[in-house]
């Protein structure tokens, strides 16, 4: 049959789809499929997921943003979702949950509006106002004095972390946040590290100011105090030639010196080092054999840490110079560590390299759990707890958490709709009761009555109290602000404006329209198990 | 297909498995269940091995969970954070690894109808948190620690931790003689805090009474070239030199080249190479060692310039043994044998090249810093040297922990009845749905000394209920009280020295309820289908690991640490 129309214009083999039927319920669908997977990890009573990854990794985690990145989602408008989810967590570092499920919600209550007959570009419009009237409603949310913190005061940083960290390990918050929260004054995401090993329990882990390392000392020094360090970058051994060089020997005395000459030059080396004071040397590639000699001979402590950046973060712990190659190092080029001793943590054998003075700003949560998974969702809570220190620093403001805050949303957007002329209010109003999403989610994940909730919230917010939310521990609603659960403004602020504009994102696209996927060799094609 | 290329039905990448929801999480805990199933009869002192033939034709006879469910070879992800425990069970504590894997087992069984009554599993989670923390401070609160007492007596409270280790171990029937030696063994390195200086060594033949300790390094006599025979095989108090250089003949350097334009001069480079050799052996011999140990070859020229001059040595010696001398003998290993001095030499009582069995054995003993111990296992067959070395590896580590910690408490199944005991008492001050959750917790508890029972012969209702009197006697002196392996009933394991660390426990209960919880807490799996190149990757390493976790199903070689 001779095609005709758009089938005309394109290559066989791709796939066009247009309508409201064909394209924006179906857009739909597949964004409410996503959001219903990560739905059900919302909250500190949130399931987690277990995903095992095309590498055959496996993941237990309730953190979004791995969940949707391990995915691999393929749907063209589920993408945009995650991309949104990303998006958030590159901002903030914490909240995608919130950001896709909402914008899913949001796109599950467009679909009945689409039903009633209205357009997608008066439930975008419509949507936008619900926008712009929320973040200008989140403001007047913000608790009073929170906007001046101290950063350095451990209490207030704990108080604005709880709930980012809650969210994830709950129940433990209480031991994580302390940890995350002691950290030096000088802060920077990459200057806390996180150590996992294996064995023992949450209440094993410690914060090191300073660095851990996952090997042990190369020589026979283990452990060594107030010392100071030399890091040479190129390694500690005899310097070869990059090219392929011949040493030609002329005489019987040129052979008999050949090796002795080698040797002295390398003891010159090493001494050099030793005379310009340093106890410890740190290689950032191999050791030669015959330097190790000169080392132990010297008493020197030899550390060898292969990663540049690990070896880039040492520098900064220890405030020395890496020097290229070994050579007599510069007085000034010289590190200090308070102590470096090799210890036995869990069967593992690691180098703790400690310096309190100066101006380290490294320090390292050593995580300790008995699983390989529980480590790594551990480690994702650490790094959520770090990213909203790292927000906090930029905007100190917080608003009530536990769903007082999208309950007390809901309640106002809800009423400013109803000003509101036009078809427009439909689609604010539906936009308000999205908010619903997060108290009703939060109460079925704990096993409570999520209707019986939210009708009491509204009780309780219409009455003034705006910072009634739900007490996750006793199931039932209180004022948050009693409980201490407090989110981050910015958090919320970014989390609601990207599902937002997701939200309208795909409720703008009404045709599909995908090309034949590339010819050339195929990721799937040798792969039978897509046949059967 | 392309029919049906309908977007919407594929979210996700073809090829995806997902399962979510009620049916999923009941699968989860049946896969568990399985597993626990398998370790559970070798719980005990009169618990069964088990034998594993793997696809390479490898027999391993063992007791030990983490050794057990290392080859299991599981592949089912829940299932697979069973595994993760054990092994952290293993590194942390190096015992009680079935415990570990037959507790969270239990746990999750006793879960399981609250969740098919359709309880939210965060509610099971939250209490079995909280029973867990209870529980570990009844633990601390019932040790009984054994610091401030003197050197002997330590000893031989020690050696009542390494006995009750070793009595559910196919070596039981030695206990005392291993116990002893264990703690010895441990006792010798002291505080310093590195397991490979002690040394274990197998030796096929003779009988497990034969095994013993040397308070110093041993190891199988080396590959040896002529001109060995001729050199002194006991030496007391030599000079001691580790090398890490070869002393034979051959190129100095890889990249160095010889022209020569006058032949007569070939005959002088000749002889500078013997010059070489002979200058490096000549200073060894100057430094005054009697013994000279390299990592490296010891060519025959070495062997019989050493023999001439009644020196003793021994090339190709593995460097993990290296070590452990210098170690031992405080000197330490020279890459140059230029300036030697004195100070690098190390020491030892007596030297000897000893038969053991159908092996010679060098052996250094009485090294003056007495930082290494190794033990010498005979027995009859090599799995069973196999499975007695794992068992010591246990023991050494229960001595180590003990040591450290310091506390004990009742083995023998009696601080589990006693916090099951515990729990349910506290359970009863509960209003709602957590007084359920917690005494099913309880109950878990209880299926240790049910499995000692069980694996037996005995009548385990019987002698749990004998227990459950015992403890609930108000004034709590039925605490210490426990299974009696040897009589059927139940006696005070403490009286009995029947002891544990408490580290062993409090980790073990610990780590069981947090793998219980985390598989509680999975609702949903999704299983991306396999990248080619990962696919390359799996097929490799055949053992379908998962990525940098995947050493852990490598079977040998997993438990590293112990082997030499």
């Amino acid at each position: 049959m001779q095609p005709y129309g758009i089938q005309s214009m394109l290559k066989e083999g791709h796939k066009h789809l247009s309508g409201l039927d064909e394209a924006v319920v179906k857009n739909i669908d597949a964004c409410k499929q996503l959001s219903t997977i990560t739905r059900t990890s919302l909250g500190p009573n949130g399931m987690n997921k277990m995903v095992i990854n095309h590498l055959d990794k496996l993941f237990v985690t309730n953190d979004a943003a791995t969940i949707v990145n391990e995915l691999e989602v393929q749907h063209p408008a589920a993408k945009i979702l995650v991309l949104a989810g990303k998006a958030q967590q590159e901002e903030i570092g914490d909240g995608a949950n919130l950001t896709i499920s909402f914008a899913g919600e949001l796109l599950q209550n467009a679909e009945e509006l689409i039903r009633m007959g209205l357009h997608p570009s008066e439930i975008i419009s419509g949507y936008n106002k619900g926008i712009i009237k929320t973040i200008e409603l989140l403001e007047d949310l913000v608790e009073k004095g929170s906007e001046n913190m101290d950063v350095r005061n451990k209490e207030e940083v704990i108080t604005r972390m709880k709930a980012a960290v809650a969210s994830k390990q709950f129940g433990q918050e209480d031991i994580l946040c302390p940890l995350v929260a002691d950290n030096p004054a000088n802060f920077n995401v990459d200057n806390v590290r996180v150590a996992k090993l294996l064995g023992g329990g949450l209440y094993n882990s410690t914060v090191v100011r300073g660095m851990v390392l996952k090997n042990a000392a190369v020589g026979s020094i283990q452990r060594i105090e107030k010392a100071k360090v030399a890091v040479f970058a190129g390694g500690v051994d005899t310097s070869a030639t990059e090219t392929k060089g011949t040493v030609l020997i002329h005489s019987a005395d040129q052979l008999e010196n050949y090796a002795k000459t080698e040797e002295a030059k390398v003891e010159e080396l090493i001494r050099g080092v030793v005379e310009s004071g340093a106890k410890v040397i740190v290689s950032g590639a191999a050791v030669g054999e015959m330097a190790l000699h000169f080392c132990e001979r010297y008493k020197l402590m030899v550390l060898k840490i292969s990663s540049k950046f690990e070896l880039r973060r040492f520098c900064r712990t220890t405030g020395a110079v890496a020097m290229l190659k070994l050579c007599h190092p510069n007085p000034d080029d010289l590190g200090y560590v308070d102590s470096v001793s090799v210890e036995e943590i869990g069967g593992v054998r690691v180098t703790v390299v400690k310096n309190e003075e100066g101006g380290n700003s490294v320090s390292t949560v050593v995580l300790r759990g008995s699983t390989d998974s529980i480590l790594d969702d551990l480690e994702r809570a650490v790094d959520d707890g770090v990213n909203t220190y790292k927000a906090m620093c930029k905007d100190s403001r917080m608003v009530p958490g536990g769903a007082a805050t999208e309950i007390e949303l809901a309640r106002k957007v809800k009423e400013f709709g109803l000003k509101e002329t036009g078809l427009d209010q439909y689609a604010i109003a539906k936009f308000a009761e999205s908010f619903e999403m997060v108290p009703k989610t939060l109460a079925e994940n704990a096993g409570l009555n999520a209707m019986e909730i939210i009708s009491s919230l509204y009780a309780e917010h219409a009455n003034g109290n705006y910072k009634v939310g739900i007490d996750l521990e006793e199931g039932v609603w209180k004022d948050v602000s009693a409980l201490n659960i407090w989110d981050l403004y910015i958090t919320k602020f970014f989390a609601l404006k990207f599902a937002a504009d997701a939200a309208c994102t795909v409720l703008r696209v009404d045709q599909i329209i995908m090309a034949k996927p590339a010819g050339g060799p195929r990721r799937e094609q040798p792969a039978g198990n897509d046949e059967d | 297909m392309a029919a049906m290329m309908q977007p919407q039905i594929i979210l996700l990448k073809e090829g995806t498995d997902t399962s979510q929801g009620k049916a999923q999480l009941v699968s989860n805990i049946n896969a568990c269940t399985v597993v626990a199933d398998t370790v559970r009869t070798t719980l005990g002192p009169r618990g069964m091995d088990k034998l594993i033939h793997d696809d390479k034709g490898n027999v391993t006879i063992s007791n030990d969970g983490a050794t057990i469910m290392k080859l299991l070879d599981i592949v089912h992800p829940a299932a697979k954070i069973l595994v993760d425990i054990a092994k952290s069970q293993d590194s942390e504590v190096g015992d009680g690894t079935t415990t570990v894997v037959l507790l969270a087992g239990e746990f999750l069984k006793e879960a399981k109808p609250f969740i098919e009554d359709g309880v939210h599993p965060q509610n099971l989670i939250r209490s079995y948190r909280t029973a867990c923390s209870l529980a570990i401070e009844k633990i601390k609160e019932l040790a009984i620690s054994i610091e401030g007492k003197t050197r002997e007596e330590k000893k031989s409270l020690l050696a009542k931790c390494a006995a009750t280790t070793l009595s559910s171990k196919l070596i039981g029937g030695e206990k005392e003689f291993f116990a002893s030696m264990v703690v010895d063994a441990v006792v010798a390195i002291g505080n310093e805090d590195k397991l490979n200086m002690i040394g274990i060594k197998k030796v096929p033949g003779g009988s497990m009474r034969d095994s013993f300790l040397v308070d110093g390094v041993a190891f199988k006599k080396t590959f040896s070239y002529a001109g060995f025979e001729q050199q002194p095989k006991k030496f007391l108090k030599p000079k001691i030199l580790l090398l890490n250089i070869e002393l034979e003949l051959k190129s100095e350097k890889e990249n160095a080249e010889i022209r020569l334009s006058d032949p007569s001069q070939y005959q002088s480079i000749v002889d500078a190479e013997w010059n070489i050799i002979y200058d490096k052996l000549d200073k060894c011999v100057q430094s005054g060692a009697k013994v000279v140990l390299s990592r490296l070859a010891i060519g025959d020229l070495g062997t019989q310039y050493f023999a001439d001059r009644d020196i003793f040595c021994a090339g190709r010696v593995s460097e993990e043994d290296l070590l452990r001398v210098a170690a031992a003998t405080g000197g330490t290993v020279q890459t140059s044998v230029n300036n030697v001095i004195d100070e690098v030499l190390g020491t030892c009582e007596v030297f000897e090249e000893k038969q053991v069995g159908n092996e010679r054995f060098n052996i250094f003993s009485g090294c003056p810093s007495g930082l290494t111990a190794t033990i010498v296992l005979r027995g009859g067959a090599d799995q069973f040297i196999e499975e007695a070395e794992r068992s010591l590896h246990d023991a050494i580590m229960i001595v180590r922990r003990a040591l450290k910690n310091s506390t004990v408490v009742a083995g023998g199944g009696a601080i589990d009845m006693e916090i099951s005991r515990f729990l349910r008492q506290h359970a009863r001050t509960i209003a709602g749905k957590s007084q359920l959750f917690i005494n099913s917790y309880a109950k878990a508890l209880e299926v240790i000394p049910r499995q000692l029972c069980d694996n037996a012969g005995f009548d385990a209702t019987d002698v749990l209920n004998k227990l459950r009197q015992k403890h609930a006697l108000p004034t709590g002196e039925g605490a210490p009280y426990g299974v009696d392996i040897n009589t059927g009933g139940i006696a005070d394991s403490f009286a009995n020295f029947v002891w544990e660390p408490s580290v062993v426990k409090i980790n073990a209960i610990n780590a069981a309820t947090e793998a219980a919880c985390l598989i509680l807490s999975v609702d949903e799996t999704v299983k991306n289908p396999k990248s080619e190149s990962a696919q390359g990757e799996a097929a490799a390493s055949a053992m379908g690991g998962r990525g940098r976790g995947g050493a852990a199903f490598r079977g040998r070689g997993g438990r590293g640490m112990r082997r030499r």
